[in-house]
């Protein structure tokens, strides 16, 4: 029993890492309507550029992250500017296509700057070797800072949505985004906010999971972030909550699943591999599509005639 | 705004073109013949290919050409099975480098493994990679746009993990395919091999996108409502686009298996996804030429930059020409997509309407 609760806590901890990427994912796929598959890439650099100041000038961590924090609006402007302008009138599948390419190129960039980090790295944090025993039951450090700064992460974003003009601005122009220019919002400055915020969340993320992984690569976030868009989608691609409880979702039942398949074979075959746990998550994923094709919180898409 | 207004000038003007019924079906006609006459040329020319470059380069130079025009006519058929369901049907599929992998495990597992006759391999890679497409054309029904675009693409990450599983399981680290008909592993005769069976399947995608199945295909990607309300079966002909891509793709994949004499889980992940993608975009979607352009892109590009002194030094800088390709290929990827949005192929349709105008001008005055 005790074996189990510490399972499921530590799914929640994943879960909410995997649920913070959807969180950004969400976002500008919301507001500007791209599919953002470099978002694994931006997540990468901002942590390879912390890893750097923390290991390079030997900076202080916290110092560290602030200026990542940084490095992270001037990434998300950049690419506003840079990539998202120019594709903004092409169509939805070209738009997501244009990520993976500039995923590509954000790696390479990356790799180019900052060789060392085409192999893992260890990634150095104060939370490291320090946990909390409450009756046996374990908390490391790094997993009560994730569940607290996605607590506060989530919060921040709903009164920023919800109680500032930006933010309902913005909630605007995911809804209609010609009425919104015309009630005298600054779409462009909307996007701008959009894109720098999403880059800040995928800093934020990339340096908790280096933290809470140990090491730190410029691929370390790939195979996260299938599973992100899978919490995403399942969450409804639409609703900034589904998109959270939708990566704690998965981040549940990656964590469930490893613990009931571990050990076990079936005949020649090893099923406590990560392939067969993927395939359980993805097929269980395909069949609550296939029941709620908007996903668990999505709205129904209308068709207009 | 301007775009509709450009739109309705096009077409007004497009009226005035036409002075009667005999010039339009001439142009037509010619049209027609032009395109024959291309494809035959296209078909001579790949043809005398090999001879004319060994002449030309002598047969023991570095670079083998046929061999990697082998390679892009393979893709080629690949980027036209997702042509056909992305350009065409617009069914944002990123799961046929699931077709592509599993088909050439099943080759390789019927051929090495079970002995069984070359030809039989092919044929039952092709029908289960068929048979795959009908079970992802179901949920496609149901499920539509990103969450698609997501759900196919966990389609190639699970059969990529489960067919690296099944090497894990089975102890091996290449899964070499063996028994190959003699004829085909001499290159030239695979080439020509492959080169045959891309030029069959070009003919019968160009009947198909003109047929009663690819009229249907072009309707629902233009409005699915309207397709529906005139009594277009959408069930059948989605279903019927994903199995078509995927038979194809699958004949691709098991062509890949024979080329490169091996099959491997990497053919089934991502990277596969965006090549094929990337052919399909950079070409042009919903384009036959489009998707041999793509596909020379795609396959060239590599080979290109591999010809680079490695490692490279730009200033200070060392780079790794490996690692240059992938940044090069996504560079150009993003910039062909910011310039020519519609593909390499509208460039063709640039110059013919250019002619189209100089033409009417010369007509009027």
């Amino acid at each position: 029993m005790l074996a189990f609760l510490q399972v499921v806590i530590a799914g929640l901890v994943t879960g909410s890492l995997y649920g913070l990427l959807a969180l950004g994912i969400v976002l500008i796929y919301r507001t500007t309507g791209v599919l953002n598959f470099a978002y694994g890439a931006i997540a990468a650099l901002c942590t390879g550029f912390c890893f750097i100041l923390i290991t390079g000038p030997h900076l202080n961590f916290w110092l560290a992250l602030v200026l990542t924090l940084l490095f992270a609006l001037v990434i998300g402007v950049i690419l506003e500017r840079g990539f998202a302008r120019p594709v903004l009138h092409t169509p939805v599948f070209t738009k997501a296509i244009a990520t993976l390419a500039l995923a590509l190129v954000l790696e390479t960039i990356g790799l180019a700057i900052w060789p060392q980090l085409a192999s893992p790295q260890h990634f150095l944090t104060p939370f490291e070797g320090k946990a909390l025993n409450l009756h046996g039951l374990y908390f490391s450090a790094i997993d009560l800072v994730i569940l607290v700064v996605t607590a506060l992460l989530m919060l921040g974003l709903h009164l920023f949505l919800s109680r500032t003009r930006q933010g309902i601005a913005m909630r605007a122009m995911a809804d209609n985004l010609a009425a919104t220019r015309l009630m005298g919002a600054s779409v462009g400055r909307i996007f701008l906010v959009v894109w720098a915020l999403s880059a800040l969340v995928a800093a934020l993320c990339g340096v908790l999971l280096a933290s809470q992984q140990e090491m730190v690569s410029l691929q370390f976030m790939d195979p996260v972030l299938l599973l992100a868009f899978v919490g995403a989608v399942l969450g409804g691609l639409d609703s900034l909550p589904g998109a959270l409880i939708g990566g704690i979702l998965i981040g549940l039942a990656d964590n469930i699943l490893g613990f009931v398949l571990a050990g076990h074979t079936l005949g020649p075959l090893n099923i406590s591999d990560p392939g067969i746990r993927e395939t359980l998550i993805f097929g269980g994923f395909v069949l609550v599509l296939l029941f709620r094709p908007q996903g668990l919180w999505g709205r129904a898409l209308l068709r207009r005639v | 705004m301007a775009s509709k207004h450009a739109r309705e000038q096009e077409l007004a003007s497009l009226d005035s073109v036409q002075p009667g019924e005999s010039r339009a079906s001439l142009l037509q006609r010619l049209s027609t013949w032009r395109i024959g006459l291309a494809g035959l040329v296209g078909i001579i020319l790949v043809a005398l290919l090999p001879t004319i470059y060994d002449q030309i380069f002598g047969f023991s130079s570095g670079f083998e050409l046929h061999n990697s025009v082998t390679m892009i006519a393979i893709l080629a058929i690949a980027a036209l099975a997702q042509n056909v369901l992305t350009g065409t049907a617009a069914q944002p599929s990123l799961g046929n480098a699931a077709f592509f992998g599993v088909s050439a495990y099943i080759l390789t597992w019927l051929v090495s493994d079970l002995n069984q006759p070359f030809w039989v391999g092919i044929i039952v890679a092709v029908l289960a990679s068929a048979a795959l497409g009908i079970i992802v054309g179901g949920p496609a029904l149901r499920i539509s746009g990103a969450h698609l675009a997501i759900a196919t693409l966990g389609l190639v990450v699970i059969a990529g993990a489960l067919l690296n599983l099944w090497d894990t399981t089975a102890g091996r680290q290449n899964y070499d395919l063996s028994n190959i008909p003699d004829f085909l592993t001499d290159d030239h005769a695979l080439y020509y091999f492959v080169a045959a069976i891309l030029v069959i399947v070009i003919f019968l995608v160009y009947h198909l996108l003109r047929a009663r199945v690819g009229r249907a295909w072009i309707a629902l990607r233009d409005d699915e409502t309207a397709a529906e309300a005139f009594g277009i079966n959408l069930t059948k002909y989605k279903v019927q686009a994903f199995v078509i891509s995927a038979a194809l793709t699958g004949l691709a994949g098991a062509l890949w298996a024979t080329w490169a004499t091996t099959a491997s889980s990497s053919m089934s992940s991502l990277d596969q996804t965006i090549a094929f993608l990337t052919m399909i975009i950079v070409g042009g979607l919903g384009s036959i030429s489009g998707s041999i352009l793509g596909a020379i892109f795609v396959g060239f590009l590599p080979i290109l930059l591999g010809q680079l002194p490695s490692p490279l030094a730009l200033g200070s800088v060392q780079l790794q020409v490996s690692t240059l390709t992938t940044g090069v290929y996504g560079l150009l990827l993003l910039l062909a997509l910011i310039f020519f949005p519609s593909g390499l192929s509208s460039l063709g349709g640039i110059g013919s309407n250019l002619v189209r105008r100089v033409n009417k001008r010369g007509g009027t005055q």
